[in-house]
């Protein structure tokens, strides 16, 4: 997995009339506000010389009923409203604990990493507010192995925080396996209690986490919006994003781009067509003259996300709420280029057989049903495969989904059926002809070596 | 308000020994890989219910349970 902090700079973008899209330092950015700092890491003195400290209405009780107020939906990929699991951790009793979940799973994305890189103390502030509002007992930020910048950046920071006295609840790291269902609130909450990183079904963790203890798991991203809730208030986080789904989003492009890996801030209704224009290759002028290039697809939401053909989606907002009723949901934030020269079924049988290698092994379908899909589809995609082949992917589809402890099979099958569905007429071609030119065209979304540990 | 009451498998306790097909055939079927598929609509008779409770006791791995739900 790579550790590069990629963001995307102001003086290297082109900035137009009405861009509500950048990277650090752009003038619609939130999250990403302030002066990009001299390494990337923004201090304690800079962060509070830029935005002061919370002032005391939103401290306390007071910030759910803001962050209610807010509608901030949750950023880790499902969107749960965030207020709910507050209102559910504060309901139940205590002793509580907040953890900040910094473990960014899905291999092409890179928002978080990149936010607590660049601005640590926006989402200890986070973290800090919600503890105060819970009256939890500690922090626990948990990272990914193989993250030695967010780590860095991190520590520095809990160390300026302690040294100033600035927090009530005491902050501590933790670090745990970089495997892709690690960083599963349910296997976040195991790995605290000493077990291995793995889903586990039961209670939300918001009602019985850590051993038993109220646990408030919520996405790094998502506290550092509730850090800016607390000190601007919900009316002004509302005024970007859409009324389903309020406020700014970090996404990370992949693929076929100018630059994969760029993080940026969107906000306003931004469609994913312009957010396209304004990250096409400069070789491939034709998305940016032309627009959605006819028979081109992307990539929504990660490696267990969906594909979608890319006229269908160039007029969608970047909004929670409304790219699930399209059935491309914006998960972690990632949106995808396939290349022209690319395959999607290739692509497909490939990030089928990481998520694969990447199941727990403790659920049978889960087990059994992903390298079992993951070797037909990279049948389908290699050799010339019957129409009797194709069926028979299909009818496994709908043994495999709904069926483990996490929703881990569920975005396999949703990424094969998406493929089947945006790549029918692909699929058509290798039924006729074998593979086609693109199968030895590269690779548009390389997959990480899986790690052995879970612990 | 009625209660509901479904069959449910925990897949990380399931091994696949098939028992809950044998004493429960009319709701729960093996998949292709010997996994139960457990039909997911309400258990709306007692006697299927106390089937659905015989499954769950004779469950080698503590795997099945019957879950009750008061609709919202």
């Amino acid at each position: 997995m790579t550790t590069s902090v990629v963001v995307d700079r102001l003086d290297e973008r082109r900035p137009g009339p009405g861009d509500t899209f950048g990277g650090v330092g752009h003038p619609g950015a939130r999250l990403l506000a302030g002066r990009p700092a001299y390494d990337g890491t923004e201090t304690l003195a800079q962060h509070l010389d830029r935005l002061g400290i919370v002032p005391p209405p939103r401290r306390g009780a007071g910030l759910v009923d803001a962050v209610h107020d807010s509608g901030l939906g949750g950023r880790g990929g499902a969107g749960f409203p965030m207020a709910e699991k507050m209102e559910a951790a504060a309901r139940a009793p205590g002793p509580r604990l907040v953890v900040v979940n910094a473990s960014e799973s899905e291999p092409a994305s890179h928002k978080d990493r990149v936010l607590v890189h660049l601005r640590p103390h926006l989402v200890l502030d986070g973290a800090a507010l919600a503890a105060e509002a819970l009256s939890a007992d500690e922090i626990v930020v948990q990272l990914h192995r193989g993250d030695p910048a967010g780590y860095g950046a991190l520590s520095a920071a809990i160390a300026e925080r302690t040294a100033a006295r600035l927090d009530r609840v005491p902050v501590h790291l933790s670090v745990g396996p970089d495997r892709f269902v690690a960083g599963e609130s349910s296997a976040v909450v195991a790995f605290l209690e000493g077990r291995p990183a793995q889903p586990r079904p039961g209670p939300r963790a918001a009602v019985s986490g850590v051993h038993g203890c109220p646990t408030l798991v919520q996405n790094a991203e998502t506290l550092a919006h509730v850090a800016l809730i607390a000190r601007f208030g919900p009316d002004w986080f509302r005024a970007a994003g859409t009324p389903g789904s309020p406020g700014s989003v970090l996404v990370t492009l992949a693929g076929d781009v100018e630059r994969p890996g760029t993080v940026l801030e969107v906000w306003g209704a931004t469609t994913i067509g312009r957010l396209l224009v304004s990250c096409s290759r400069s070789g491939h002028a034709t998305i940016a003259e032309i627009g959605p290039v006819p028979g081109a697809a992307v990539l929504m939401g990660g490696y267990a996300g969906a594909w979608a053909d890319m006229a269908r989606v160039w007029e969608l907002p970047l909004a929670h709420d409304e790219l699930c009723r399209a059935g491309v949901p914006l998960g972690c934030g990632l949106v995808g280029v396939l290349s022209p020269d690319g395959c999607g079924l290739v692509e497909t049988a490939r990030l089928l057989t990481y998520l694969a290698t990447e199941s727990s092994g403790q659920c049978g379908p889960c087990a059994f049903g992903l390298p079992d899909l993951a070797a037909q589809a990279t049948a389908l995609a290699t050799t010339r495969v019957s129409r009797s082949a194709v069926r028979r992917l299909y009818h496994r589809t709908a043994s495999i989904a709904g069926r483990g402890a996490c929703s881990h099979p569920d975005g396999a099958v949703r990424l094969l059926e998406s493929a089947l569905e945006t790549f029918a007429g692909d699929v058509r071609y290798h039924l006729r002809h074998g593979p086609c030119a693109g199968a030895r065209n590269g690779v548009t979304f390389p997959v990480p070596r899986s790690s052995e540990e879970w612990r | 308000m009625a209660v509901t009451m479904r069959l449910v498998v925990d897949f990380t306790r399931c091994r696949g020994h098939g028992i809950c097909t044998v004493l429960f055939a009319e709701r729960a079927e093996l998949d292709e890989w010997g996994f139960p598929v457990i039909d997911p609509a309400d258990l709306d008779s007692a006697p299927l219910v106390r089937r659905a409770r015989r499954a769950v006791v004779a469950c080698p791995r503590g795997a099945l349970s019957v879950e009750t739900s008061e609709p919202r």
